[in-house]
Protein backbone atom coordinates (compact mmCIF):
# COMPACT_ATOMS: atom_id res chain seq x y z
CA UNK A 1 0.00 0.00 0.00
CA UNK A 2 1.43 3.32 -1.10
CA UNK A 3 0.68 5.77 1.73
CA UNK A 4 1.07 8.82 -0.50
CA UNK A 5 -2.06 7.66 -2.33
CA UNK A 6 -3.93 8.52 0.86
CA UNK A 7 -2.01 11.31 2.54
CA UNK A 8 0.89 13.55 1.71
CA UNK A 9 1.50 16.58 3.97
CA UNK A 10 2.59 18.95 1.18
CA UNK A 11 -0.43 18.10 -0.98
CA UNK A 12 -2.73 18.35 2.02
CA UNK A 13 -1.37 21.82 2.77
CA UNK A 14 -2.02 22.88 -0.84
CA UNK A 15 -5.58 21.62 -0.61
CA UNK A 16 -6.15 23.31 2.73
CA UNK A 17 -4.91 26.62 1.33
CA UNK A 18 -7.12 26.22 -1.71
CA UNK A 19 -10.23 25.38 0.31
CA UNK A 20 -9.59 28.27 2.68
CA UNK A 21 -9.20 30.61 -0.28
CA UNK A 22 -12.31 29.31 -2.04
CA UNK A 23 -14.48 29.39 1.08
CA UNK A 24 -13.25 32.78 2.29
CA UNK A 25 -16.52 34.49 1.31
CA UNK A 26 -18.62 31.89 3.17
CA UNK A 27 -16.41 32.28 6.24
CA UNK A 28 -16.58 36.07 6.18
CA UNK A 29 -20.36 36.03 5.65
CA UNK A 30 -20.86 33.61 8.55
CA UNK A 31 -18.70 35.81 10.79
CA UNK A 32 -20.46 39.03 9.77
CA UNK A 33 -23.95 37.54 10.32
CA UNK A 34 -22.97 35.86 13.61
CA UNK A 35 -21.32 38.89 15.15
CA UNK A 36 -23.96 41.23 13.74
CA UNK A 37 -26.61 39.20 15.55
CA UNK A 38 -24.49 39.07 18.70
CA UNK A 39 -24.06 42.84 18.77
CA UNK A 40 -27.76 43.42 18.10
CA UNK A 41 -28.68 40.98 20.87
CA UNK A 42 -26.18 42.62 23.22
CA UNK A 43 -27.60 46.11 22.67
CA UNK A 44 -31.26 44.98 22.90
CA UNK A 45 -30.60 43.05 26.08
CA UNK A 46 -28.98 46.08 27.67
CA UNK A 47 -31.81 48.38 26.63
CA UNK A 48 -34.72 46.15 27.54
CA UNK A 49 -33.18 43.79 30.10
CA UNK A 50 -33.84 44.15 33.81
CA UNK A 51 -30.64 42.51 35.09
CA UNK A 52 -27.92 44.62 36.68
CA UNK A 53 -25.18 42.22 35.69
CA UNK A 54 -24.55 41.22 32.07
CA UNK A 55 -23.46 37.59 32.07
CA UNK A 56 -24.83 36.34 28.74
CA UNK A 57 -21.51 35.97 26.93
CA UNK A 58 -21.08 32.23 27.64
CA UNK A 59 -24.65 31.50 26.47
CA UNK A 60 -24.13 33.64 23.36
CA UNK A 61 -20.85 31.86 22.69
CA UNK A 62 -22.46 28.42 22.99
CA UNK A 63 -25.47 29.28 20.85
CA UNK A 64 -23.57 30.91 17.99
CA UNK A 65 -20.68 28.44 18.06
CA UNK A 66 -23.17 25.65 17.47
CA UNK A 67 -25.58 27.34 15.04
CA UNK A 68 -22.89 29.17 13.04
CA UNK A 69 -20.73 26.06 12.93
CA UNK A 70 -23.59 23.82 11.84
CA UNK A 71 -24.47 26.20 9.01
CA UNK A 72 -20.81 26.44 8.00
CA UNK A 73 -20.46 22.65 8.07
CA UNK A 74 -23.54 22.36 5.86
CA UNK A 75 -21.73 24.54 3.32
CA UNK A 76 -18.72 22.18 3.25
CA UNK A 77 -18.33 20.15 0.06
CA UNK A 78 -20.39 22.83 -1.65
CA UNK A 79 -18.76 21.84 -4.96
CA UNK A 80 -20.60 18.53 -4.85
CA UNK A 81 -23.98 20.30 -5.06
CA UNK A 82 -23.28 21.58 -8.56
CA UNK A 83 -22.88 18.88 -11.25
CA UNK A 84 -20.26 20.88 -13.16
CA UNK A 85 -18.24 21.88 -10.10
CA UNK A 86 -18.35 18.24 -9.00
CA UNK A 87 -16.21 17.27 -12.03
CA UNK A 88 -13.47 19.69 -10.92
CA UNK A 89 -13.63 18.66 -7.30
CA UNK A 90 -13.56 14.92 -7.89
CA UNK A 91 -10.76 15.06 -10.47
CA UNK A 92 -8.56 17.39 -8.40
CA UNK A 93 -5.39 15.39 -7.70
CA UNK A 94 -5.80 15.02 -3.94
CA UNK A 95 -6.90 11.92 -2.07
CA UNK A 96 -10.40 11.45 -0.69
CA UNK A 97 -8.92 11.36 2.80
CA UNK A 98 -7.19 14.70 2.24
CA UNK A 99 -10.41 16.21 0.88
CA UNK A 100 -12.31 14.98 3.92
CA UNK A 101 -9.61 16.08 6.38
CA UNK A 102 -9.33 19.56 4.89
CA UNK A 103 -13.07 20.13 5.24
CA UNK A 104 -13.16 18.71 8.75
CA UNK A 105 -10.24 20.85 9.84
CA UNK A 106 -11.77 24.00 8.41
CA UNK A 107 -15.32 23.49 9.68
CA UNK A 108 -14.48 21.92 13.04
CA UNK A 109 -11.11 22.92 14.47
CA UNK A 110 -10.74 25.98 12.23
CA UNK A 111 -14.20 27.26 13.11
CA UNK A 112 -13.71 26.68 16.86
CA UNK A 113 -10.39 28.56 16.89
CA UNK A 114 -11.52 31.40 14.65
CA UNK A 115 -14.88 31.80 16.38
CA UNK A 116 -13.35 31.74 19.87
CA UNK A 117 -10.68 34.30 19.00
CA UNK A 118 -13.22 36.58 17.33
CA UNK A 119 -15.65 36.11 20.21
CA UNK A 120 -12.98 37.17 22.71
CA UNK A 121 -12.35 40.32 20.67
CA UNK A 122 -16.11 40.86 20.36
CA UNK A 123 -16.65 40.62 24.15
CA UNK A 124 -13.84 43.09 24.79
CA UNK A 125 -15.37 45.57 22.34
CA UNK A 126 -18.96 44.91 23.47
CA UNK A 127 -18.09 45.27 27.17
CA UNK A 128 -16.23 48.54 26.50
CA UNK A 129 -19.22 49.91 24.57
CA UNK A 130 -21.53 48.65 27.34
CA UNK A 131 -19.47 50.43 30.01
CA UNK A 132 -19.67 53.61 27.97
CA UNK A 133 -23.44 53.64 27.38
CA UNK A 134 -24.87 51.62 30.28
CA UNK A 135 -22.89 52.88 33.23
CA UNK A 136 -25.06 51.20 35.90
CA UNK A 137 -24.52 47.74 34.45
CA UNK A 138 -21.71 45.34 35.33
CA UNK A 139 -20.30 43.41 32.38
CA UNK A 140 -18.66 40.09 33.14
CA UNK A 141 -15.64 39.19 31.06
CA UNK A 142 -15.79 36.13 28.81
CA UNK A 143 -13.70 33.21 30.04
CA UNK A 144 -12.99 30.85 27.12
CA UNK A 145 -11.73 28.13 29.46
CA UNK A 146 -14.82 28.18 31.69
CA UNK A 147 -17.23 25.25 31.90
CA UNK A 148 -19.86 26.47 29.39
CA UNK A 149 -17.47 27.26 26.48
CA UNK A 150 -15.57 23.99 26.96
CA UNK A 151 -18.83 22.03 27.06
CA UNK A 152 -20.05 23.85 23.95
CA UNK A 153 -16.87 22.89 22.10
CA UNK A 154 -17.34 19.29 23.14
CA UNK A 155 -20.94 19.31 21.90
CA UNK A 156 -19.88 21.00 18.68
CA UNK A 157 -17.15 18.46 17.86
CA UNK A 158 -19.61 15.61 18.33
CA UNK A 159 -22.73 17.02 16.62
CA UNK A 160 -20.93 18.86 13.82
CA UNK A 161 -20.24 15.52 12.15
CA UNK A 162 -23.98 15.14 11.45
CA UNK A 163 -23.92 18.29 9.32
CA UNK A 164 -20.63 17.33 7.66
CA UNK A 165 -22.14 13.97 6.69
CA UNK A 166 -25.26 15.81 5.48
CA UNK A 167 -23.05 18.07 3.33
CA UNK A 168 -21.73 15.01 1.47
CA UNK A 169 -25.03 13.21 1.07
CA UNK A 170 -27.49 15.99 0.26
CA UNK A 171 -27.51 18.11 -2.89
CA UNK A 172 -28.48 21.68 -2.04
CA UNK A 173 -30.42 22.99 1.01
CA UNK A 174 -28.13 20.87 3.16
CA UNK A 175 -28.87 22.60 6.48
CA UNK A 176 -32.70 22.24 6.41
CA UNK A 177 -32.46 18.73 4.96
CA UNK A 178 -30.07 17.67 7.73
CA UNK A 179 -32.29 19.22 10.42
CA UNK A 180 -35.31 17.43 8.94
CA UNK A 181 -33.43 14.11 8.91
CA UNK A 182 -32.34 14.58 12.53
CA UNK A 183 -35.93 15.41 13.53
CA UNK A 184 -37.21 12.35 11.68
CA UNK A 185 -34.60 10.18 13.39
CA UNK A 186 -35.53 11.74 16.74
CA UNK A 187 -39.19 10.95 16.14
CA UNK A 188 -38.40 7.33 15.29
CA UNK A 189 -36.27 7.06 18.46
CA UNK A 190 -39.09 8.70 20.46
CA UNK A 191 -41.63 6.18 19.15
CA UNK A 192 -39.30 3.25 19.97
CA UNK A 193 -38.68 4.72 23.43
CA UNK A 194 -42.42 5.13 23.93
CA UNK A 195 -43.08 1.52 22.90
CA UNK A 196 -40.43 0.29 25.39
CA UNK A 197 -41.57 2.57 28.19
CA UNK A 198 -45.32 2.39 27.50
CA UNK A 199 -45.98 0.25 30.60
CA UNK A 200 -44.28 2.72 32.94
CA UNK A 201 -45.91 5.73 31.26
CA UNK A 202 -49.42 4.28 31.45
CA UNK A 203 -49.07 2.65 34.88
CA UNK A 204 -51.13 3.90 37.81
CA UNK A 205 -47.96 4.41 39.83
CA UNK A 206 -47.67 7.77 41.50
CA UNK A 207 -44.79 9.72 40.12
CA UNK A 208 -43.02 11.67 42.86
CA UNK A 209 -41.00 14.73 41.88
CA UNK A 210 -37.66 12.99 42.45
CA UNK A 211 -38.70 9.94 40.42
CA UNK A 212 -35.99 9.04 37.90
CA UNK A 213 -36.28 5.72 36.06
CA UNK A 214 -32.60 6.03 35.05
CA UNK A 215 -31.43 6.15 38.67
CA UNK A 216 -30.69 2.47 39.02
CA UNK A 217 -30.87 -0.96 37.43
CA UNK A 218 -30.84 -1.96 33.76
CA UNK A 219 -32.19 1.36 32.52
CA UNK A 220 -29.29 3.17 34.16
CA UNK A 221 -26.84 0.85 32.40
CA UNK A 222 -28.58 1.40 29.06
CA UNK A 223 -28.49 5.15 29.67
CA UNK A 224 -24.74 5.00 30.35
CA UNK A 225 -24.18 3.02 27.18
CA UNK A 226 -26.22 5.52 25.15
CA UNK A 227 -24.24 8.41 26.65
CA UNK A 228 -20.96 6.66 25.95
CA UNK A 229 -22.04 5.94 22.38
CA UNK A 230 -23.00 9.57 21.81
CA UNK A 231 -19.82 11.04 23.25
CA UNK A 232 -17.29 8.55 21.91
CA UNK A 233 -18.82 6.84 18.89
CA UNK A 234 -21.00 9.44 17.19
CA UNK A 235 -18.16 11.64 15.90
CA UNK A 236 -16.04 8.75 14.50
CA UNK A 237 -19.17 7.25 12.95
CA UNK A 238 -19.99 10.60 11.35
CA UNK A 239 -16.44 10.89 10.02
CA UNK A 240 -16.64 7.40 8.51
CA UNK A 241 -20.03 8.17 6.91
CA UNK A 242 -18.65 11.43 5.50
CA UNK A 243 -15.48 9.79 4.19
CA UNK A 244 -17.25 6.85 2.54
CA UNK A 245 -19.90 9.19 1.14
CA UNK A 246 -17.14 11.26 -0.43
CA UNK A 247 -15.34 8.20 -1.74
CA UNK A 248 -18.49 6.87 -3.39
CA UNK A 249 -19.37 10.14 -5.12
CA UNK A 250 -20.07 9.88 -8.83
CA UNK A 251 -21.12 12.53 -11.31
CA UNK B 1 -2.42 2.91 -21.28
CA UNK B 2 -6.12 1.98 -21.05
CA UNK B 3 -7.31 -1.57 -20.73
CA UNK B 4 -10.99 -2.32 -20.33
CA UNK B 5 -12.14 -5.92 -19.88
CA UNK B 6 -15.74 -7.14 -19.73
CA UNK B 7 -16.98 -3.82 -18.46
CA UNK B 8 -20.65 -3.52 -17.60
CA UNK B 9 -22.42 -0.34 -16.66
CA UNK B 10 -26.01 0.78 -16.31
CA UNK B 11 -27.68 3.93 -15.03
CA UNK B 12 -30.71 1.90 -13.95
CA UNK B 13 -31.60 -1.74 -13.67
CA UNK B 14 -33.89 -1.76 -16.72
CA UNK B 15 -31.38 -0.62 -19.29
CA UNK B 16 -27.77 -1.74 -19.46
CA UNK B 17 -25.58 0.71 -21.35
CA UNK B 18 -22.36 -1.31 -21.54
CA UNK B 19 -22.40 -5.08 -21.43
CA UNK B 20 -19.06 -6.91 -21.48
CA UNK B 21 -17.25 -4.03 -23.18
CA UNK B 22 -13.61 -4.65 -24.11
CA UNK B 23 -11.17 -2.00 -25.27
CA UNK B 24 -7.40 -1.57 -25.26
CA UNK B 25 -5.87 1.78 -26.09
CA UNK B 26 -2.06 1.94 -26.30
CA UNK B 27 -0.32 5.25 -25.53
CA UNK B 28 0.79 7.77 -28.14
CA UNK B 29 -2.38 8.30 -30.18
CA UNK B 30 -5.17 10.79 -30.65
CA UNK B 31 -8.22 8.59 -30.38
CA UNK B 32 -11.44 9.84 -31.90
CA UNK B 33 -14.53 8.60 -30.11
CA UNK B 34 -17.58 8.95 -32.31
CA UNK B 35 -21.16 7.93 -31.82
CA UNK B 36 -24.76 9.05 -31.95
CA UNK B 37 -26.39 10.85 -29.04
CA UNK B 38 -26.90 8.43 -26.17
CA UNK B 39 -24.38 5.92 -27.55
CA UNK B 40 -22.42 6.07 -24.29
CA UNK B 41 -19.42 8.23 -25.27
CA UNK B 42 -19.56 10.63 -22.32
CA UNK B 43 -20.32 7.77 -19.94
CA UNK B 44 -17.26 5.87 -21.14
CA UNK B 45 -15.10 8.97 -20.68
CA UNK B 46 -16.48 9.44 -17.17
CA UNK B 47 -15.73 5.80 -16.31
CA UNK B 48 -12.17 6.21 -17.61
CA UNK B 49 -11.77 9.36 -15.48
CA UNK B 50 -13.10 7.68 -12.34
CA UNK B 51 -16.21 9.83 -12.21
CA UNK B 52 -18.56 6.89 -12.73
CA UNK B 53 -18.03 3.40 -11.37
CA UNK B 54 -18.55 0.30 -13.52
CA UNK B 55 -20.89 -2.36 -12.19
CA UNK B 56 -18.67 -5.22 -13.36
CA UNK B 57 -15.43 -5.82 -15.19
CA UNK B 58 -11.87 -4.53 -14.99
CA UNK B 59 -10.53 -1.19 -16.01
CA UNK B 60 -6.93 -0.04 -15.86
CA UNK B 61 -6.00 3.51 -16.79
CA UNK B 62 -2.31 4.54 -16.72
CA UNK B 63 -1.71 1.72 -14.23
CA UNK B 64 -4.50 2.63 -11.82
CA UNK B 65 -8.04 1.63 -11.05
CA UNK B 66 -9.95 4.88 -11.84
CA UNK B 67 -12.57 4.21 -9.14
CA UNK B 68 -9.90 4.70 -6.44
CA UNK B 69 -9.25 8.25 -7.62
CA UNK B 70 -5.74 8.17 -6.20
CA UNK B 71 -3.85 11.47 -6.59
CA UNK B 72 -1.16 9.70 -8.64
CA UNK B 73 -3.87 8.71 -11.09
CA UNK B 74 -5.68 12.04 -11.12
CA UNK B 75 -2.48 13.94 -11.89
CA UNK B 76 -2.00 11.80 -15.02
CA UNK B 77 -5.40 12.53 -16.54
CA UNK B 78 -7.06 15.81 -17.43
CA UNK B 79 -10.68 16.01 -18.44
CA UNK B 80 -12.20 18.92 -20.36
CA UNK B 81 -15.95 18.40 -20.47
CA UNK B 82 -18.38 19.97 -22.91
CA UNK B 83 -19.94 22.03 -20.16
CA UNK B 84 -17.80 23.18 -17.29
CA UNK B 85 -17.65 25.54 -14.39
CA UNK B 86 -14.68 27.75 -13.69
CA UNK B 87 -14.28 29.52 -10.36
CA UNK B 88 -14.59 33.28 -10.22
CA UNK B 89 -10.85 33.91 -10.12
CA UNK B 90 -8.42 35.57 -12.43
CA UNK B 91 -6.24 33.31 -14.51
CA UNK B 92 -3.06 33.78 -12.49
CA UNK B 93 -4.86 32.95 -9.29
CA UNK B 94 -6.36 29.81 -10.84
CA UNK B 95 -2.96 28.69 -12.07
CA UNK B 96 -1.35 29.46 -8.69
CA UNK B 97 -3.99 27.41 -6.85
CA UNK B 98 -4.34 24.42 -9.18
CA UNK B 99 -0.97 23.95 -10.89
CA UNK B 100 0.93 22.73 -7.77
CA UNK B 101 -1.24 19.60 -7.79
CA UNK B 102 0.44 18.60 -11.05
CA UNK B 103 4.14 17.98 -10.33
CA UNK B 104 5.24 18.32 -13.96
CA UNK B 105 3.25 21.47 -14.63
CA UNK B 106 5.06 23.61 -17.20
CA UNK B 107 4.39 27.35 -16.78
CA UNK B 108 6.29 28.43 -19.86
CA UNK B 109 4.35 25.94 -21.96
CA UNK B 110 1.13 27.36 -20.55
CA UNK B 111 2.22 30.87 -21.58
CA UNK B 112 3.01 29.62 -25.09
CA UNK B 113 -0.38 27.96 -25.47
CA UNK B 114 -2.22 30.99 -24.08
CA UNK B 115 -0.32 33.15 -26.56
CA UNK B 116 -1.29 30.87 -29.43
CA UNK B 117 -4.95 31.06 -28.46
CA UNK B 118 -4.66 34.85 -27.89
CA UNK B 119 -5.98 34.58 -24.33
CA UNK B 120 -5.04 37.60 -22.19
CA UNK B 121 -3.50 36.44 -18.89
CA UNK B 122 -4.85 39.21 -16.68
CA UNK B 123 -8.50 38.48 -17.54
CA UNK B 124 -10.90 37.11 -14.93
CA UNK B 125 -12.07 33.62 -15.88
CA UNK B 126 -15.74 34.42 -15.32
CA UNK B 127 -15.46 37.38 -17.73
CA UNK B 128 -14.20 35.18 -20.58
CA UNK B 129 -16.34 33.87 -23.41
CA UNK B 130 -17.28 30.19 -23.47
CA UNK B 131 -14.74 29.48 -26.21
CA UNK B 132 -11.96 31.31 -24.34
CA UNK B 133 -12.71 29.38 -21.18
CA UNK B 134 -12.59 26.12 -23.09
CA UNK B 135 -9.30 27.09 -24.70
CA UNK B 136 -7.89 28.08 -21.32
CA UNK B 137 -8.83 24.70 -19.84
CA UNK B 138 -7.22 22.98 -22.79
CA UNK B 139 -4.03 25.06 -22.35
CA UNK B 140 -3.99 24.26 -18.64
CA UNK B 141 -4.57 20.56 -19.30
CA UNK B 142 -1.73 20.45 -21.82
CA UNK B 143 0.60 22.30 -19.43
CA UNK B 144 -0.01 19.68 -16.71
CA UNK B 145 2.00 17.27 -18.87
CA UNK B 146 -0.43 14.51 -17.96
CA UNK B 147 -0.43 11.20 -19.81
CA UNK B 148 -4.07 11.24 -20.86
CA UNK B 149 -6.13 14.20 -21.98
CA UNK B 150 -9.82 13.53 -22.36
CA UNK B 151 -11.71 16.09 -24.39
CA UNK B 152 -15.48 15.94 -24.70
CA UNK B 153 -16.73 18.03 -27.63
CA UNK B 154 -13.62 20.26 -27.56
CA UNK B 155 -14.45 22.34 -30.64
CA UNK B 156 -18.03 23.20 -29.63
CA UNK B 157 -18.18 26.94 -29.19
CA UNK B 158 -14.76 27.64 -30.68
CA UNK B 159 -14.42 30.21 -33.45
CA UNK B 160 -12.76 29.32 -36.75
CA UNK B 161 -9.22 30.52 -35.87
CA UNK B 162 -9.44 28.73 -32.52
CA UNK B 163 -10.39 25.48 -34.23
CA UNK B 164 -7.30 25.56 -36.41
CA UNK B 165 -5.13 26.53 -33.39
CA UNK B 166 -6.71 23.63 -31.55
CA UNK B 167 -5.81 21.13 -34.29
CA UNK B 168 -2.27 22.46 -34.53
CA UNK B 169 -1.67 22.40 -30.78
CA UNK B 170 -3.10 18.92 -30.27
CA UNK B 171 -1.14 17.49 -33.19
CA UNK B 172 2.09 18.91 -31.73
CA UNK B 173 1.35 17.90 -28.15
CA UNK B 174 0.98 14.16 -28.68
CA UNK B 175 4.02 12.00 -27.97
CA UNK B 176 4.68 8.34 -27.30
CA UNK B 177 3.74 8.57 -23.62
CA UNK B 178 0.76 10.85 -24.02
CA UNK B 179 -2.62 10.15 -25.54
CA UNK B 180 -5.75 12.08 -26.27
CA UNK B 181 -9.30 10.81 -26.38
CA UNK B 182 -11.51 13.21 -28.24
CA UNK B 183 -15.22 12.62 -28.22
CA UNK B 184 -17.08 14.69 -30.76
CA UNK B 185 -19.96 15.16 -33.13
CA UNK B 186 -18.07 17.88 -35.00
CA UNK B 187 -16.29 15.37 -37.20
CA UNK B 188 -15.25 17.95 -39.79
CA UNK B 189 -13.18 19.76 -37.16
CA UNK B 190 -11.30 16.54 -36.46
CA UNK B 191 -10.38 15.58 -40.02
CA UNK B 192 -6.70 14.64 -40.27
CA UNK B 193 -6.31 14.87 -36.51
CA UNK B 194 -7.89 11.83 -34.90
CA UNK B 195 -6.49 8.40 -35.65
CA UNK B 196 -7.55 5.66 -34.76
CA UNK B 197 -11.31 6.03 -34.90
CA UNK B 198 -13.56 4.40 -32.35
CA UNK B 199 -17.27 4.27 -33.07
CA UNK B 200 -19.62 3.51 -30.26
CA UNK B 201 -23.22 2.52 -30.90
CA UNK B 202 -25.78 1.54 -28.26
CA UNK B 203 -23.05 0.80 -25.75
CA UNK B 204 -20.99 -1.35 -28.12
CA UNK B 205 -17.77 -0.60 -29.90
CA UNK B 206 -18.76 -1.32 -33.48
CA UNK B 207 -15.62 0.03 -35.10
CA UNK B 208 -12.03 0.56 -33.97
CA UNK B 209 -9.53 1.04 -36.80
CA UNK B 210 -6.74 3.36 -37.81
CA UNK B 211 -6.70 5.25 -41.08
CA UNK B 212 -4.13 2.97 -42.64
CA UNK B 213 -6.46 0.01 -42.28
CA UNK B 214 -9.46 2.04 -43.38
CA UNK B 215 -7.83 3.11 -46.67
CA UNK B 216 -6.62 -0.44 -47.23
CA UNK B 217 -10.08 -1.89 -46.85
CA UNK B 218 -12.39 0.82 -48.15
CA UNK B 219 -12.45 3.04 -51.19
CA UNK B 220 -14.57 6.07 -51.93
CA UNK B 221 -15.79 7.01 -55.36
CA UNK B 222 -18.39 9.16 -57.07
CA UNK B 223 -20.90 7.93 -59.61
CA UNK B 224 -23.89 9.38 -61.34
CA UNK B 225 -26.09 6.28 -61.27
CA UNK B 226 -27.60 4.90 -58.09
CA UNK B 227 -25.48 1.85 -57.16
CA UNK B 228 -26.79 -1.60 -56.41
CA UNK B 229 -26.84 -1.80 -52.61
CA UNK B 230 -25.41 -5.36 -52.59
CA UNK B 231 -22.27 -4.35 -54.46
CA UNK B 232 -21.34 -1.47 -52.15
CA UNK B 233 -20.85 -0.97 -48.44
CA UNK B 234 -22.65 2.33 -48.33
CA UNK B 235 -23.79 5.13 -50.58
CA UNK B 236 -25.37 8.49 -50.14
CA UNK B 237 -26.65 11.10 -52.56
CA UNK B 238 -24.28 13.97 -53.23
CA UNK B 239 -23.98 16.85 -55.67
CA UNK B 240 -24.29 15.44 -59.18
CA UNK B 241 -24.73 11.82 -58.21
CA UNK B 242 -23.77 9.46 -55.40
CA UNK B 243 -20.82 9.07 -53.06
CA UNK B 244 -20.10 5.39 -52.77
CA UNK B 245 -18.05 3.44 -50.24
CA UNK B 246 -16.87 0.07 -51.56
CA UNK B 247 -14.47 -2.66 -50.65
CA UNK B 248 -10.98 -1.70 -51.81
CA UNK B 249 -10.27 -4.63 -54.09
CA UNK B 250 -7.96 -2.68 -56.43
CA UNK B 251 -5.66 -1.36 -53.66
CA UNK B 252 -6.39 2.25 -54.56
CA UNK B 253 -5.73 4.73 -51.77
CA UNK B 254 -8.48 7.24 -51.15
CA UNK B 255 -9.08 9.48 -48.18
CA UNK B 256 -12.52 9.10 -46.74
CA UNK B 257 -14.14 11.91 -44.76
CA UNK B 258 -14.96 11.10 -41.15
CA UNK B 259 -18.59 11.89 -41.73
CA UNK B 260 -18.83 9.43 -44.59
CA UNK B 261 -16.95 6.79 -42.64
CA UNK B 262 -19.25 7.24 -39.65
CA UNK B 263 -22.37 7.00 -41.81
CA UNK B 264 -21.01 3.92 -43.56
CA UNK B 265 -20.17 2.16 -40.30
CA UNK B 266 -23.46 2.97 -38.62
CA UNK B 267 -25.43 2.32 -41.82
CA UNK B 268 -23.97 -1.09 -42.55
CA UNK B 269 -22.41 -2.54 -39.40
CA UNK B 270 -22.49 -6.15 -40.60
CA UNK B 271 -20.69 -5.56 -43.88
CA UNK B 272 -18.07 -3.32 -42.28
CA UNK B 273 -17.48 -5.96 -39.61
CA UNK B 274 -17.09 -8.66 -42.23
CA UNK B 275 -14.65 -6.58 -44.25
CA UNK B 276 -12.39 -5.66 -41.38
CA UNK B 277 -12.37 -9.17 -39.94
CA UNK B 278 -11.07 -10.65 -43.17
Amino acid sequence: MNLSNYFEPSRFWLLLKMELFKSRKGFILTFVVTFGLLFTGFILENIFGTERVFDSHPAGYAFFLLIGGFILSSLAFNDLSNPLRRYNYLTLPASTFEKFMSMWLLTCIGWIIMFTLTFIIYTLIANSIGHLFFKKMTFLAFEPMARTPIHSIRYYIVFQTIFLAGAVHFRGYVFPKTIFTVLLFGMVCGIIFYIIMADIIHSDLECPSDFNPFKEGTLLQIWHIVQWLIWWMMAPLGWIITYTGLKDQEV
Amino acid sequence: MIKIENLSFSYNQNRQLFNQLNLTLPAGNIYGLLGKNGAGKSTLLKIISGLLFPKNGNIDVVGFLPKDRFPQFLREIYLVTEEFNLPSLNMDCFVRLYSPFYPRFNHSLLNDYLYEFRIPREQKLSAMSYGQKKNFLLCFGLATDCKLLILDEPTNGLDIPSKSHFRKIIANAVHEERSFIISTHQVRDMENLIDPIIILDEGEIIFFQDYEQISKKLVVSKQTEMPDSDSVVYYEPSLGGYTVVKENTDRIETRMSLELLFNAVVGNKEKINELFKS
